[in-house]
């Protein structure tokens, strides 16, 4: 007998006597030799990068042994794999410094969600019914080539189309420059909570079209303009981190923090002041204030102010004179205020409020994150855009999907139907990857190279990278390394300069200044996880930032809003969840389970509203209403929010998937489905604070509001 | 022998609840999902409280995070019939879970809501369960659980600290919640030092202890947010 067949022997033997023994089948004896030496018990940290969001934050991850369930040769087993256990921060990451948000927590589920798609799949059923067959790599790609080749055997390659999410890194640089030498347009990037507005006006203010940084911790005052900046917005570690310095950091020394908004949020439950301002008028608050400090804005008076935006006449003096006295101070803006017709404006109007204090550049104020520069790819001109998609004749995806995240009205899943072939690289089988008819499944961040180069979130340049954590655990493959073994194969090959994803980053990383003669970048960034230093005028891109003219550039034009208010009397909010974002974050149970910052809400959705418009309308918490408007309606338990307009509600986006693993899929409701097409005047970004809708009681609770607080109002404890 | 205490500088916390995720990821909490979740059966080791004050659009609001307060004089300690709640020599209120008979006493006694019962055995969907941290223990039913202030981190410190032949650092050990803290509002140390962060912290002005009146003498100090308005 030779030794596999005695092991084989055993085997049966085992499960036969654990079946015998105890009825529970158990198929899990064989242990097969692991391909590595991890010592059981002993853990080891490993840097990484937390891929969810494009703050890029560094992880160090810990990694210790565990049992995987394997198939060997047909034989089921178990094998010993050095397995991930925890995400925590990166210490010396200059973004994250050590922490991390809830979110880049729960990261670590992403690699391990029992829905991931294991190998590369072809489409059987009809598109989103979800039916798909198992296929073998060789075939995925070979079929993806031919598909390729036949768009460039037409001569139609400008009918490729990418569909990507904003990242901040190489990757969507690799995409661009395959589509540039294919001879196709750029890939469209596609966020529902995107910042192009805030970008635009950056570009014209300072010559930057780029998110800014705030020295938070040397600030003294921050006047916030309805963005979430501690909770989703930008790069909220790196705020968090530096508003703890701000309040109690320096002795002696405690920053003063005003936020401007509609809608209570997280960020804005932290404020000192908490100044309520009717949606879109934010950016006449803006010049008000400064007309108040500079005298060059005669139209803002105060009392011209109080009739625009609601806010008292004495009440914007009194911000005014505390911005202006209070150095050094900053002014910021984001989210909401930007999502309206006249966002530039407003973006623009607080701008000018930064050059009035001379915050831009010095410390306490505003900063622009050095970035690296990357060789601009050629693409074809004429690109696709969201609405005009349906048009290509292939479909990239890569991350986005829009057919959760885009207004019904711009009918995105009608218009991919029409692409007659839809390409997805995502590891779950979301609403817009269930409509393609190749998935080819990308690793996850731990099992492969991940990598970021911060737009923000530290004053001197950061670029992260880390090499694998752990060993595949299922059959799937690096987007990168596949994408250029596509290009190699194509008729008309479509050669970069690098075999695999990881010789690109070793290109840039070892370009980059050295900390020491003696040090290889490269290598020394592998091992920490991140550069950073200062870039050489060569390697950084943009100018350095100048300071606007004091003037704002444009009038305050009146907020355009969808729907009659007559017929739609609410303003309605849809905001991005603390714990889901823009909902591509709906699939981590611990996040479904995780009780909301502000209405401890779990595994549901909700509707926010003022409890004086709640007893107008006859409406008690977790009673049913509807929230309709020109454009669609949906039903959600109602929820007390002390913090909301009277004349607003809202509701947190992230919820109500049709197809998104089994924690996420027909579970609450998508607010996104209310919105109009109305978009920002000059950008054309989605105004997506701009819709109005009517709200009404639809019936008693059902249940499906699960909150982890007893009762909403509680009485606060006595304070000393 | 030490005498593990936690600050909480509420003017630092955000309410972000990422302390929140990071316990759940530490020590092994499995979700319930809505169902249970609904009835009230979801288990938070630290929960972020928060009240709001005041009416539109003078509103205010406070977060508070709320973990085991690991009282000196622990009400959830003498009523358990078999001792699985018990004072450990460093101050900890330590749960032995297979000596837990699920009387669910402590729970009932615990002023802070702060004990959770396993109402059934916990499940992690495969490959869920390669996460699980194998220095902490998993529940079966009719259990109580509850924070320990990542005991397993302070066994590892003194491991590592005793190895070396040294004293355990102010500020080497911290628990998931202290760890992760975007603000740094959680400070973990050691009481018994007067010139550990945390005993400073903890003469701070703005001190409190919540629910100081029972007598429960808590470890955990709460630096009231500043009122600036």
């Amino acid at each position: 007998m030779d030794r596999r067949s005695f092991i084989k022997l055993t085997a049966i033997t085992g499960s036969t006597a654990a079946l015998t023994a105890c009825g529970n089948p158990e198929h899990q004896l064989i242990r097969f030799v692991p391909d590595e030496d991890i010592v059981p018990g002993q853990a080891v940290w490993k840097p990484g990068v937390c891929p969810l969001c494009s703050a890029g934050c560094g992880l160090t991850v810990r990694v210790m042994d565990a049992d995987a369930d394997v198939v060997v040769d047909g034989q089921a087993g178990v094998k010993r794999i050095a397995a991930a256990k925890k995400l925590e921060g990166l210490p010396d990451h200059p973004v994250n410094r050590g922490a991390l948000c809830p979110r880049g927590q729960a990261a670590i589920q992403v690699t391990y969600h029992p829905d991931r798609i294991t190998q590369p799949l072809k489409r059987t059923g009809n598109r989103g019914t979800g039916q798909y067959e198992a296929i073998s790599w060789d075939d995925a790609v070979v079929e993806l080539v031919g598909r390729l080749d036949m768009l460039a055997g037409a001569g139609n390659q400008r009918m490729l189309a990418m569909l990507t999410r904003r990242t901040s890194g190489h990757r969507g640089a690799l995409l661009e420059q395959f589509a540039a030498r294919f001879g196709a347009p750029a890939p469209v990037v596609y966020e529902l909570f995107g910042d192009e507005v805030l970008r635009r006006a950056n570009a014209m203010s300072y010559g930057r079209a780029q998110l800014p940084t705030f020295d938070l911790a040397n600030s003294r005052y921050v006047l916030n303009f309805g963005s979430d900046l501690l909770g989703t917005w930008n790069s909220p570690v790196a705020h968090s981190r530096a508003y703890g310095e701000m309040r109690q950091g320096r002795p002696g020394v405690r920053g003063t923090f005003v936020q401007v908004e509609t809608r209570m949020s997280q960020t804005g439950a932290n404020a000192d002041e908490w100044v309520a301002i009717r949606p879109g008028t934010e950016g006449a608050l803006a010049l008000g204030i400064a007309q108040v400090i500079g005298g060059k804005h005669p139209d803002y008076t105060p009392d011209a102010v109080q009739k625009l935006t609601g806010v008292d006449a004495r009440r914007v003096e009194r911000l005014a004179r505390g911005f202006e006295a209070t150095r050094p101070a900053v002014a910021i803006v984001g989210g909401a205020p930007l999502a309206h017709t006249n966002g530039l404006f407003t973006a623009l109007a607080v701008n000018t409020l930064n050059s009035l204090v001379g915050s831009v550049g010095q410390p306490g104020g505003v900063f622009f994150t050095p970035q690296l520069n990357r060789a601009a790819a050629s693409n074809a001109g004429g690109g696709f855009t969201l609405q005009d998609i349906g048009n290509a004749h292939v479909l990239l995806v890569d991350g986005a999907n829009p057919v959760f995240t885009a207004p019904a009205a711009w009918r995105v899943r009608e218009s991919l139907e029409k692409v007659p072939y839809i390409v997805s690289v995502g590891s779950f089988l979301d609403e817009t990857s269930a409509l393609a008819d190749l998935i080819l499944p990308d690793h996850s961040f731990l099992e492969t190279w991940s990598e970021s180069l911060p737009e923000s979130g530290s004053l001197a340049a950061v670029a992260g990278v880390a090499p694998a954590v752990m060993r595949p655990l299922h059959r799937t493959r690096a987007t990168g390394d596949v994408l250029l073994d596509v290009g190699r194969r194509l008729a008309t090959p479509v050669n970069l300069p690098w075999q695999t994803f990881d010789e690109m980053l070793a290109a840039t990383f070892t370009g980059l200044p050295s900390a020491a003669p003696d040090v290889d970048t490269w290598s020394d960034a592998q091992t920490k996880g991140m550069w950073t230093g200062t870039l050489p005028a060569g390697l950084a891109s943009g100018a350095s930032p100048q300071t606007p003219a004091a003037a704002g550039a444009a009038a305050f034009a009146a907020p355009q809003f969808d729907g009659d208010p007559g017929q739609y009397p609410f303003h309605f909010l849809p905001y991005p969840s603390s714990k889901f974002l823009d909902g591509s974050l709906a699939h981590l149970p611990w996040l479904q389970e995780m009780p909301d910052p502000l209405t401890s809400g779990m595994w549901s959705s909700w509707v926010e509203i003022n409890p004086a418009t709640m007893q107008k309308l006859g409406i008690a918490e977790g009673d049913v209403v509807e929230v309709a408007s020109a454009h669609g309606t949906v039903r959600s338990a109602a929820v007390v929010n002390p913090g909301i307009a009277p004349d607003t509600v809202a509701m947190p986006v992230g919820q109500g998937h049709t197809s998104f693993t089994r924690f996420a899929s027909g579970r609450g409701e998508n607010p996104v489905t209310l919105l109009a097409p109305v978009t920002e005047a000059t950008t054309g970004a989605l105004a997506w604070a701009a819709t109005r809708v009517r709200v009404s009681r639809a019936g008693p609770a059902d249940g499906r509001l699960v909150m982890f607080a007893g009762g909403l109002r509680e009485h606060v404890e006595h304070e000393r | 022998m030490p005498r593990w205490g936690m600050a909480a500088d509420l003017d630092r916390c955000t309410g972000c609840g990422g302390c929140v995720v990071a316990c759940h990821a530490e020590n092994n909490i499995s979700t319930v999902g809505d169902d249970q979740a609904s009835r009230g059966r979801a288990k938070h080791w630290i929960r972020v409280e928060r009240y709001y004050e005041g009416e539109f659009p003078d509103v205010r609001v406070k977060f508070r995070p709320v973990m085991c307060q690991q009282c000196d004089n622990a009400p959830c300690e003498p009523v358990c019939p078999t001792y699985a709640s018990h004072h450990t020599d460093d101050g900890l209120n330590a749960q032995v879970y297979n000596r837990c008979i699920g009387t669910r006493y402590c729970a009932n006694a615990c002023p802070y809501n702060v004990r959770f019962f396993d109402f059934f055995n916990p499940s992690w969907e495969k490959p869920l369960h390669l996460q699980l941290n194998p220095d902490v223990s998993l529940r079966e039913v009719g259990v109580m659980e509850k924070c320990t202030f990542c005991v397993q981190r302070i066994k590892s410190a003194q491991i590592g600290a005793k190895a070396g032949q040294r004293e355990v650092r102010d500020g080497e050990i911290q628990p998931a919640c202290v760890q992760g803290c975007p603000s740094k509002a959680l400070v973990f140390g050691d009481l018994e030092d007067p010139e550990s962060e945390v005993s400073r912290l903890s003469r701070s002005p703005r001190g409190t202890k919540l629910l100081e009146d029972l007598g429960t003498k808590p470890k955990v100090a709460y630096l009231a947010r500043v009122s600036q308005t």
